[in-house]
C-alpha cells in the first residue's frame, strides 16, 4: 500500500511548477532564468552562515519604520525575501509562513518578509495572507544588495513579465527590473547569520519546518 | 550582483578612469575590473566603452546606471539610518511643499520618521515649483511635494503619491452651504479669491469655464486669504486636504474636476541623508488615501 506523500510546502510548489511549465513561452522563460543565473553566478556571493547581516530600518506595509537590530535584541530573526505579490510561487510560500508563524514565534523567531514592492503593495500581500509578522518594503532593493542577492531579471523572463502584468517599474518605483533571490536567512541575536536557503530556482523554497528546526537548534546552543 | 560591484561601477561612472576608481575603492585594479566584467556578463554586454585613454559608458550602461546608482544608495541609506538611530546624530528633513499642498497629508510619515530618528529637525518651503525645483537641485532642499502638472527637469526622479480634489471654502451662513456639492455654474456669481499658494484650481476654473469668472488676485499667505473669505469678501477654491478652521466650511467642488495628481520629487543621484532617506522610502512604500 503506497505510502501517502505528506502536502509539503516544495509538494505544492512542484504542482505548480508542472502546472506553469505546460504553457511553452513560461517553460522557456523559467528554464533560461535557471541556466543564467546559474551560470552567471549573480548571486554566488551572497552572505552566507557566519557573515554579519547589514543591519537596517525600512519602512513596513503599515508605514512604520522597522529596525532589525531592535528586532533582533528579542532574539533570533527569520529574513525572507520575496519577489513580489505577483508571484504564486511566493503566495504559496508567504501562505505557509502565516501558517507556522505560532510555531516559528513558539521557536522564539521573528519573521520579516522583505519584498522590493512599492506603493501599497506590501500592505496588499500583508492583508491577502492575513500575515501577522512584517512586511517590509526593500524599496530599491537596497538591503537585497547589501545580502548579495540581487540580480538583474534574465531577457527571456523579463520581456514574458513585460507582456503582462506585473507592471514592474510602477510595482517598484523604478525603472531597474532587479529582483531578489527569494532566499531565506536566520539570523542569531547578535546578527550573525546561522542559517539560510537560497537557490536560483525560485520554485524551491525551504519548509517551515525546516526553519523551525534551525530555530530550536539555534536556542538549544544559545 | 554584489554591493562592492555596483560600488565600483558606480565609482567608474563617477571618475571614467579605472586607476583612479580603483583607488577609491581601496582595490587592486585586477580585482576592480573582474568585478566589472562580472558585472558586465550579468547585464549581458559591456557596461563600459575603452579604446586608448578614452574610457566611457556604453548605452547599455549609462541605461543601467540609475538605477544601480539607486539601488547602491538604498544600501547605503538602509544601513545609515540604523547606524544614525544608535548614534542620535542630528539631521535636518528638508522638504519642499508646492502652490496650496499642506503637510497633512504626509504627518504620519513625517511623525514615524521623528519617532525613529528623534534628533531630526523639520524644514518645510512652501514655494513655485520652479523654485522648489531650483533648492533641490542646488542642494537646499532634499525632496519636494510638487504637483504633477509642472514642469519638471529629467535630473528630478519621481512617483505618484496622492490626488488632491478642489473644494469651495465658504464663510458662515454663505448660500452654497445648502448644497453638498458645488459646480462651476454656482460659481459664477461669486467673487473667487485667487493667489500664488492657492494651488491653481481657481485658475484652471477660469481657463475651463464657458462663462467669465469674477477672480479677485490676494496674493500672499493662504491663512491671509482665509481671513479675506472669513470676512466675506468671496470664496476660495483650495485642496480637500489642507485643514480649515471654523467657522470657515466646505463642499466639495465636482463639475468640472479640478484633481490634479501630487508627486514626491528628488533629484537623481544624490545621496539623502538618513532622514530624508526614511521619509522618500516611508512615502514611496505606502499608497496614500
Amino acid at each position: 500500500m503506497p505510502t501517502a506523500t505528506p502536502d509539503t510546502l516544495q509538494s505544492r510548489l512542484d504542482r505548480l511548477l508542472a502546472s506553469r511549465r505546460e504553457a511553452a513561452a513560461w517553460n522557456a522563460a523559467y528554464e533560461h532564468w535557471v541556466a543564467e543565473l546559474t551560470r552567471n553566478g549573480a548571486v554566488d556571493h551572497a552572505l552566507r552562515p557566519g557573515d554579519k547581516f547589514p543591519d537596517f530600518i525600512l519602512p513596513s506595509a503599515e508605514g512604520r519604520l522597522i529596525s532589525l537590530s531592535a528586532i533582533r535584541a528579542t532574539g533570533p530573526v527569520v529574513i525572507c525575501f520575496f519577489r513580489g505579490e505577483w508571484c504564486p510561487f511566493c503566495r504559496l510560500m508567504l501562505a505557509a509562513l502565516a501558517e507556522s508563524l505560532p510555531e516559528i514565534e513558539a521557536a522564539g523567531g521573528t519573521l520579516l518578509a522583505l519584498t522590493p514592492e512599492t506603493g501599497g503593495l506590501p500592505l496588499d500581500m500583508k492583508t491577502y495572507h492575513k500575515a501577522r509578522f512584517e512586511v517590509l518594503s526593500d524599496v530599491d532593493c537596497g538591503v537585497g544588495l547589501a545580502t548579495g542577492v540581487v540580480f538583474t531579471i534574465p531577457k527571456l523572463y523579463r520581456a514574458l513579465l513585460a507582456k503582462s502584468q506585473p507592471n514592474f517599474p510602477d510595482r517598484h518605483g523604478n525603472g531597474g527590473w532587479l529582483l531578489p533571490v527569494p532566499a531565506t536567512y536566520i539570523l542569531r541575536p547578535d546578527g550573525v547569520i546561522a542559517w539560510r536557503f537560497l537557490d536560483v530556482d525560485f520554485s524551491r523554497r525551504p519548509e517551515p519546518a525546516d526553519i523551525i528546526a534551525a530555530l530550536r537548534e539555534i536556542r538549544a546552543t544559545a | 550582483m554584489e554591493l562592492s560591484q555596483v560600488r565600483y561601477f558606480i565609482t567608474l561612472c563617477r571618475t571614467l578612469n579605472f586607476t583612479r576608481a580603483a583607488t577609491q575603492c581601496n582595490v587592486t585594479q585586477p580585482a576592480f575590473t573582474r568585478a566589472i566584467q562580472r558585472l558586465e556578463d550579468e547585464f549581458g554586454g559591456p557596461l563600459i566603452f575603452r579604446e586608448r585613454s578614452l574610457t566611457q559608458l556604453t548605452e547599455l550602461g549609462r541605461n543601467i546606471r540609475p538605477h544601480l546608482e539607486a539601488m547602491l544608495d538604498a544600501a547605503d541609506a538602509a544601513r545609515a539610518t540604523a547606524d544614525a538611530q544608535t548614534n542620535r546624530r542630528t539631521e535636518i528633513l528638508k522638504i519642499g511643499l508646492g502652490p496650496g499642498i499642506g503637510a497633512g497629508a504626509i504627518a504620519g510619515v513625517i511623525r514615524e520618521v521623528t519617532t525613529a530618528l528623534p534628533d531630526v529637525t523639520i524644514h518645510f518651503d512652501e514655494s513655485g515649483p520652479a523654485a522648489l525645483v531650483e533648492s533641490m537641485l542646488t542642494d537646499a532642499l532634499d525632496c519636494a511635494l510638487l504637483p504633477d502638472h509642472c514642469d519638471m527637469p529629467e535630473r528630478l526622479n519621481r512617483w505618484n503619491l496622492y490626488r488632491d480634489n478642489a473644494v469651495a471654502v465658504l464663510p458662515p451662513e454663505h448660500r452654497l452651504l445648502a448644497r453638498n456639492a458645488v459646480t462651476a455654474g454656482d460659481v459664477v456669481d461669486e467673487t473667487i479669491l485667487v493667489g500664488e499658494s492657492c494651488g491653481g484650481f481657481a485658475t484652471r476654473l477660469a481657463a475651463e469655464s464657458a462663462q467669465p469668472l469674477r477672480l479677485q488676485r490676494c496674493h500672499g499667505a493662504t491663512s491671509q486669504m482665509l481671513e479675506l473669505v472669513g470676512a466675506g469678501l468671496g470664496i476660495a477654491l483650495l485642496s480637500n486636504r489642507l485643514r480649515f478652521a471654523a467657522p470657515l466650511a466646505t463642499r466639495p467642488f465636482t463639475e468640472p474636476d479640478l484633481s490634479r495628481g501630487i508627486l514626491l520629487a528628488v533629484v537623481a543621484g544624490r545621496p539623502l541623508n538618513p532622514a530624508a532617506a526614511s521619509f522618500v522610502k516611508l512615502c514611496r512604500a505606502q499608497r496614500f488615501a
